[in-house]
């Protein structure tokens, strides 16, 4: 990192909880503000540049699930939020995602866990700025014959038959779909879809790109929705259309 | 379950036997009724053509008597009755009479007639009866009554009354037997079909008493079934809640720690004891899954993603070259299923495959397999049992909480298919997941 220091907002209930992650990510070269509650992380947010926000979900009160919806509707849309989930339950991480949450951890969690995903998190929103404009609220993105359901992950023909995807193909397929029209290095792409479990990602880009297309339907010669770019890299090149979502 | 036994010529159903016993025995009853009418009734006929007998032979006798011999001819067809009539001839040859009937008649016959004429009785024919009893009158002309005994003819309408009759019967047998035995079928589905979630709708508590009550005391029981497991679920979520946040605080303590070997041992118990409050929290859910709408899913591409996903984590499971096909499934709950049977094969084996394969019913089968030690045969049932842990080969050493298979287990129910678990060929364990039928679409390859 540069002279910049990430300014990281830890908000939960529990003091220990909140006290203990803080110190781990300052002895990890983060600047660290904490809040007890969804007043304190408004007044943070208002008074200082905060870079990410690690937020738990259950919170007396106003819960984590409402203030990261409320954030996004808010002036503060651009902030990125970690959740930290007390269950390892889907539901949870399909409304987080839903509401607006750019990735979330499940208690009890390492603090190596949450310092990576933080890290992940940041790069990604500083990197490449999505230049689609995907709203949280929708669910459905559709680019050619497909449809795709960004949170049960998987892709629709024409007919509703489903297809889901790897965590990895619809990561890239993410990365793809938010920067539609636009070549993307090898490089963005390996560190754009590095996910949760980056250590262990060890999958050649070309490789993932190749089992897309055979998702998508693209042979080797027609390739109507990945197209390489001789020595620079791929570009996405079907239009992308967002539905609501309750369709 | 078992079934009482019951005699081998007893029909098995209730409702067999209700018909059985009612129609037989309204049938007997009314054939009985019929019978002992129908007698009287031959009776009483008999009697009257007796008594018509006794008062009419000798006014006709005495009549042809004084008539002169050439006008009796004229006469016989008048004196003629339905059961008997006058020949102006001698009887026709036959037997001496035969049964107990002709001998009264006759008898009858000579004491209208004061005994005055000799008479020469003669059964002509036997099957229908027939008789003439033959006497001779004063002018010497012999004269003959020829006596066909027949019971009085029955109405055409009459058999077609009976008919009816016993089809009101049998109708009125159905409607009761169907009347008892539907509200017992109905009870038994309910029973069936009870779900421990509680999202039943209650039965219907209308009918007779006894049907209302019934169905009365099969919505409170489903009320406390729902109560129960519902009680159950929220005991374990609200101590797996309240655990979880002490742990985390163990955790980051811990790590914050200076690097020791016993800080990675207590790391190890803390992952121990998150994982078993984890996965009993998730087996009181499972239980009691909500499923969403089904989707229509591909399941080689589904398996596929599996596959991928693992392979990413560096964890070696291999799809097999199967079948394709697709189904109406929850993916999410599959996938879950299949997850817990993979990391159940990767714990015990260090590697896993997948296939998808239909069975000869049609049913779509997902197979996950592993070379690892296998599980015995006579324990293969109990292996999916909660807590279960076969000992030692798969033991607590492999870090499981014994509860993956029987979470795998009750999502598979909840889906509505079935886990069975079976020795794979050539060594290891095959878990097969046989997914209910559904709407199935011929996919191209």
């Amino acid at each position: 990192m540069s002279s910049h220091t990430d300014h990281i907002l830890v908000v939960d209930d529990d003091r220990d909880i909140r006290q203990m992650v803080g110190d781990y990510l300052r002895r990890n070269g983060l600047r660290v503000s904490l809040a007890a509650d969804g007043r304190e992380m408004k007044a943070t947010l208002d008074t200082s540049d905060v870079d990410l926000v690690v937020l738990d979900v259950m919170m007396p009160g106003e819960d984590g699930l409402s203030l990261c919806r409320n954030l996004r509707a808010g002036k503060h849309r651009a902030v990125p939020v970690v959740l930290l989930t007390a269950r390892d339950d889907e539901t949870d991480r399909i409304i987080g995602l839903e509401m607006g949450a750019d990735d979330y951890v499940t208690k009890p969690f390492s603090s190596r866990e949450l310092l990576a995903r933080i890290n992940a998190v940041i790069r990604r929103a500083r990197m490449l700025p999505p230049n689609l404009q995907v709203s949280e609220a929708s669910r459905w993105i559709r680019f050619g014959d497909w449809r795709l359901d960004t949170t049960a992950r998987h892709l629709l023909d024409p007919q509703g038959t489903a297809y889901p995807l790897s965590g990895a193909e619809f990561r890239l397929l993410r990365v793809f779909i938010d920067h539609p029209q636009r070549v993307l290095s090898r490089d963005q792409l390996l560190n754009l879809t590095q996910g949760r479990d980056a250590d262990v990602f060890d999958r050649s880009i070309d490789l993932l790109v190749s089992r897309l297309r055979q998702r998508l339907g693209d042979g080797a010669r027609e390739q109507s929705y990945i197209k390489t770019v001789r020595s620079e890299g791929y570009v996405f090149s079907q239009p992308v259309v967002l539905e609501g979502g309750d369709a | 379950m078992t079934v009482m036994q019951s005699p081998r010529w007893l029909p098995g159903t209730l409702r067999a036997r209700l018909i059985l016993i009612l129609g037989v025995g309204l049938l007997l009853a009314h054939g009985l009724s019929f019978a002992l009418l129908f007698g009287e009734r031959m009776d009483a006929t008999r009697s009257m053509m007796l008594r018509n007998l006794y008062e009419d032979v000798p006014v006709s006798v005495a009549l042809l008597e004084h008539l002169p011999a050439d006008e009796r001819a004229a006469w016989v067809p008048r004196l003629e009755r339905r059961t008997y009539r006058y020949l102006l001839r001698p009887a026709a040859a036959g037997a001496p009479l035969s049964t107990e009937r002709s001998r009264q008649v006759t008898g009858l016959i000579d004491d209208a007639l004061d005994q005055r004429y000799p008479l020469r009785p003669r059964t002509v024919s036997s099957m229908p009866e027939r008789y003439e009893v033959e006497l001779t009158l004063a002018d010497g002309q012999p004269l003959t009554i020829e006596i066909t005994p027949a019971p009085m003819p029955v109405a055409t309408w009459l058999p077609w009354v009976l008919a009816a009759q016993v089809l009101v019967l049998l109708l009125c047998v159905g409607v009761a037997v169907r009347l008892a035995t539907r509200p017992l079928a109905r009870l038994a589905l309910a029973a069936e079909c009870l779900d421990p979630a509680g999202n039943n709708v209650p039965l219907p508590e209308e009918g007779p008493w006894e049907v209302a009550q019934a169905a009365q005391a099969l919505n409170a029981l489903q009320a406390r079934v729902a109560a129960h497991v519902s009680e159950r679920t929220q005991i374990l979520s609200a101590i797996s809640h309240d655990l979880q946040t002490p742990i985390t605080r163990m955790r980051l303590r811990v790590e914050a720690m200076e690097a020791s070997p016993s800080q990675d041992k207590l790391l190890g118990d803390i992952d121990q004891v998150s994982q078993l409050v984890r996965e009993g929290l998730d087996y009181a859910r499972s239980a009691s899954v909500t499923l969403g709408p089904a989707i229509h899913v591909d399941l080689t591409a589904f398996l596929e993603s599996i596959a991928g996903d693992y392979q990413d984590a560096g964890r070696p499971v291999q799809l097999l070259q199967g079948t394709l096909a697709s189904r109406d499934t929850h993916p999410q709950v599959l996938r879950r299923v299949l997850q817990n049977l993979i990391d159940n094969a990767l714990a015990h084996a260090g590697s896993a495959e997948t296939q998808l394969r239909i069975d000869g019913e049609g049913r779509a089968c997902i197979d996950v397999l592993d070379r690892g030690p296998g599980i015995p045969a006579d324990q293969l049932e109990a292996a999916l049992k909660p807590f279960h842990r076969l000992e030692p080969s798969r033991g607590r050493a492999t870090g499981g909480t014994g509860l993956g298979l029987a979470i795998a287990q009750q999502l598979t129910q909840a889906l509505g298919g079935s886990l069975r678990l079976s020795p794979r060929e050539g060594g290891g364990l095959q878990a097969t997941v046989i997914l209910p039928e559904g709407a199935s679409r011929t996919i191209q390859p």
